[in-house]
């Protein structure tokens, strides 16, 4: 039997909690473990609402420079679309910074010969610059629509010459718009949804990316109690070690659960981000902080020196949510990187949330990913204390 | 300044020997770009593919069919026999298929009596971009259809015939314009690229951290005292700690740039330009964490610190996804160097040259110089003491 146990006796629960107290209240007087804790999860909150808050109308950059009469068309059937905020621009070099820069999710470029090409026959091919990552492609869609149907009364008119019926282009064009004929249209709702339209996954990876890094960034604070000896001194006075590992624990759970809550409740009040239902999020960001924690204090136990860890924390954090889904989407990860970004708990915490906002799911649609949460978590934690106990009793 | 080489030749040789320096240096750059890579996939080998079903409840009419025959030209699109709406639902949602495009009964009969029509598309939740692009399908078919409708309707009103061929010359009639969709090859160099500049410019501020918070290392150590001892200027000995951040900080970059292009394919662009932008930045890190670890007063402290400044100016700076530039988020944005460094590496990512990057340059600059100043003053009085 372990001789450090024989002093301490049972494990307290009460102790535990004390233990954790402690270092919970080290950490909100150092200026930057408070930081850390409180100030940073707003940063995060004005980060995710900016991109994924409600009223969030993508803007487009128009450059339109004397394009004609159908030119201007365009333009105007691009200004009335209620999907889309059109700013215009004076020439391609500013759209494409204006792109760069994220002032606008995309642009179009109407050539100056647009109405002439237009009515000579030809197929204008228009150039679209959308930025790679964010609304990029959604913009581009909006976009496809409404030049679509422009297009639409091009071809009657076009038709309506070939055919004779007209004597000139701005006739059939007349013709067309008399003629209008109710269109075929085309909703879209994702499976198991009442509502229509589409959802974002960004706001779920970013929240799983931050909670597990600053989990690992503060895991420097743990080898910091080593290095200070207090958790020898506490295992001189009658404390079990289990006692100390559970308050350990404790405090680090804490943190993370608190920034997790944090981070969704300031989304939802600020700026009106949807998480979906409500319990499938509260339950997600419990069970993966539990995992983060877990995590966290495996590698803290694992690393040598303080110094260490925040550096290795911080890659290492920033290679495993890579991998586990965080950074590039999941859904164009390759066949076999799909397969190892289920071996981390990153994966199923997304795949969780994305179902909550995508289709309202409730806990026990994604009961599965509930489930890995847990033994994840579970797993680690019994790591993470198998190499803390070897380490704190390694001491005698 | 021969002393100050002399300290960072030691500071960079004991950084070799703890293999602190490889790791920093070698196997993160290369580490990282190699994973990344691994996630964004070969778009050769692989490139996008979506799985599709086409619910046909409009069993009398043809253009379901020609809807299906669409689909199985595209070489990226596999098709499921999937027979009602409650069928696709499920195997949307389990994820088996990326969407499902439903023809309603009687479509066909409604469309060519020029009644119109509508849609649906029912999308997996996993599957938000093949989603869009099933939509993007359905909804240039739909147009096709109205074109085409439209054009008989418009000839068909000053009196002519309607009959299959005349269908058949409106069903061929150009569009007017067409949006040129990306090159999957140039969209995937762009995600590429941007995740090989976000990585680099946030690792940059860890690169450098280790021979910053060396001065803090030897006093914690005992050794500061006695290499005051030496006949060598307090200045040189923090302007070797300095060197030799700033080498270790300029190879892990420099490595990492390399790396990502040779792994990743990423395009960065003005290779004058991407220099002169990573020797700014190296100095505008050196001087900042160098600032950071100066506040401190232990080197786990420092550690903490330079961790904080890196992690939230990278969030800030728009390094781990793009942060739009409007309001308040736009404007302190450029209170970080990652903010800058950002700016001017996507400008040379998008094809810019050295004259675009003027602005910052000078920003990256004046944060390196202004940083580095404050540092040095308070490293002198540190070491005085």
């Amino acid at each position: 039997m372990d001789p450090l146990d024989a002093h301490g006796g049972a494990m307290s629960v009460r102790k535990a909690f004390a233990i954790a107290g402690v270092n919970l209240r080290r950490l909100v007087h150092d200026r930057t473990g408070a930081f850390f804790v409180f100030v940073f999860p707003f940063l995060i909150i004005l980060a995710i609402g900016a991109a994924f808050g409600s009223g969030f109308t993508p803007k487009v950059g128009v450059v339109s420079v004397d394009p004609g009469p159908l030119g201007l068309d365009l333009l105007s059937r691009l200004e009335s679309d209620d999907g889309l905020q059109v700013q215009r621009f004076a020439d391609d070099g500013a759209l494409r910074t204006a792109v760069e820069r994220g002032q606008v999710e995309g642009g179009l470029v109407i050539p100056g010969d647009y109405d002439e090409r237009v009515r000579a026959g030809e197929t204008v091919p228009l150039s679209v610059i959308a930025r790679p990552v964010g609304a990029g492609q959604e913009v581009q869609i909006a976009l496809d629509a409404v030049v679509d149907a422009q297009s639409v009364e091009i071809r009657a008119a076009r038709f309506a010459l070939a055919e004779g019926a007209v004597d000139d282009f701005d006739q059939g064009l007349a013709r067309a718009d008399a003629a209008s004929l109710p269109a075929v249209e085309v909703t879209s709702r994702t499976a198991g949804n009442r509502v229509v339209g589409t959802f974002d996954t960004g706001a779920a990876q970013e929240l799983i990316l931050f909670m597990f890094l600053t989990s690992l960034s503060a895991s420097s604070m743990l080898i910091e109690t080593r290095r200070l000896g207090v958790s020898t001194r506490m295992l001189a006075s009658p404390t079990s070690v289990s006692t100390i590992l559970l308050g350990e624990t404790l405090g680090r759970y804490a943190i993370a659960l608190v920034q997790g809550l944090l981070i969704v409740i300031g989304t939802v009040l600020l700026f009106q981000v949807d998480w979906g239902d409500p319990l499938t999020t509260t339950l997600v960001v419990l069970l993966f902080a539990l995992a983060a924690t877990g995590a966290a204090m495996v590698m803290g136990s694992v690393l040598q020196n303080a110094s260490q860890a925040g550096a290795m924390g911080v890659f290492l954090g920033l290679v495993l949510a890579a991998l586990g889904g965080c950074m590039v989407p999941l859904e164009i990860f390759p066949p076999l990187m799909y397969r190892i970004a289920h071996l981390f708990p990153h994966a199923w915490a997304i795949e969780a949330l994305t179902e909550s906002i995508a289709t309202s799911a409730g806990p026990s649609d994604v009961a599965t990913n509930l489930f890995v949460l847990v033994a994840y978590g579970v797993a680690l934690l019994a790591i993470a204390t198998f190499l803390l106990r070897r380490a704190l009793t390694a001491r005698t | 300044m021969r002393d100050a080489g002399t300290i960072a030749r030691k500071d960079l040789r004991r950084r070799l020997r703890d293999r602190t320096a490889f790791l920093v240096g070698v196997v993160l750059p290369f580490g990282l770009a190699w994973i990344f890579g691994l996630t964004l996939g070969d778009v050769e080998s692989e490139g996008f593919d979506a799985t599709y079903a086409v619910v046909n409840r409009d069993e009398d009419g043809q253009l379901p069919d020609r809807f299906t025959a669409l689909l199985e030209g595209l070489d990226f699109v596999t098709l499921r026999e999937v027979t009602t709406v409650a069928d696709a639902e499920v195997l949307a949602d389990d994820g088996t298929i990326d969407a499902a495009v439903v023809f309603p009964v009687g479509f066909t009969q409604r469309v060519e009596a020029g009644e119109g029509g509508s849609l649906l598309v029912i999308s997996s939740p996993d599957a938000q971009i093949a989603a869009l692009v099933a939509e993007s399908l359905a909804t240039s078919f739909a147009s096709d259809l109205d074109a085409a409708g439209l054009s008989v309707a418009t000839v068909a009103a000053s009196g002519a015939a309607v009959d299959a061929d005349l269908v058949a010359r409106a069903q061929a009639v150009a569009p007017g314009a067409l949006i040129r969709s990306e090159d999957a090859d140039d969209r995937a160099t762009s995600q590429a690229t941007f995740f090989a500049i976000g990585m680099a410019v946030f690792f940059l501020f860890f690169s450098v951290e280790f021979g910053v918070r060396g001065l803090l290392e030897e006093r914690e150590e005992g050794t500061l005292p006695r290499l005051l001892v030496a006949p060598i200027a307090p200045s040189s000995v923090i302007a070797g700690k300095a060197l030799a951040s700033f080498a270790l900080g300029l190879v892990s970059t420099v490595l990492l740039t390399v790396a990502t292009t040779w792994l990743l394919g990423a395009e960065w662009g003005d290779p004058l330009g991407v220099s002169l932008l990573v020797l700014a930045g190296v100095l505008a890190a050196v001087g900042v964490t160098a600032l950071v670890a100066t506040l401190a007063t232990t080197t786990a402290q420092a550690g903490a610190y330079v961790s904080i400044v890196a992690v939230v100016g990278g969030l800030l700076g728009g390094t781990f996804f793009p942060i739009s530039q409007a309001g308040f988020l736009g404007t302190i944005r450029f209170l970080s160097p990652q903010g800058w460094l950002m700016e001017g590496f996507q400008e040379l990512g998008f094809g810019g040259s050295l004259g675009d990057i003027v602005g910052p340059l000078v920003g990256v600059l004046a944060i390196a110089l202004v940083t580095g100043a404050i540092a040095w003053t308070r490293s002198t009085r540190m070491v005085a003491r």
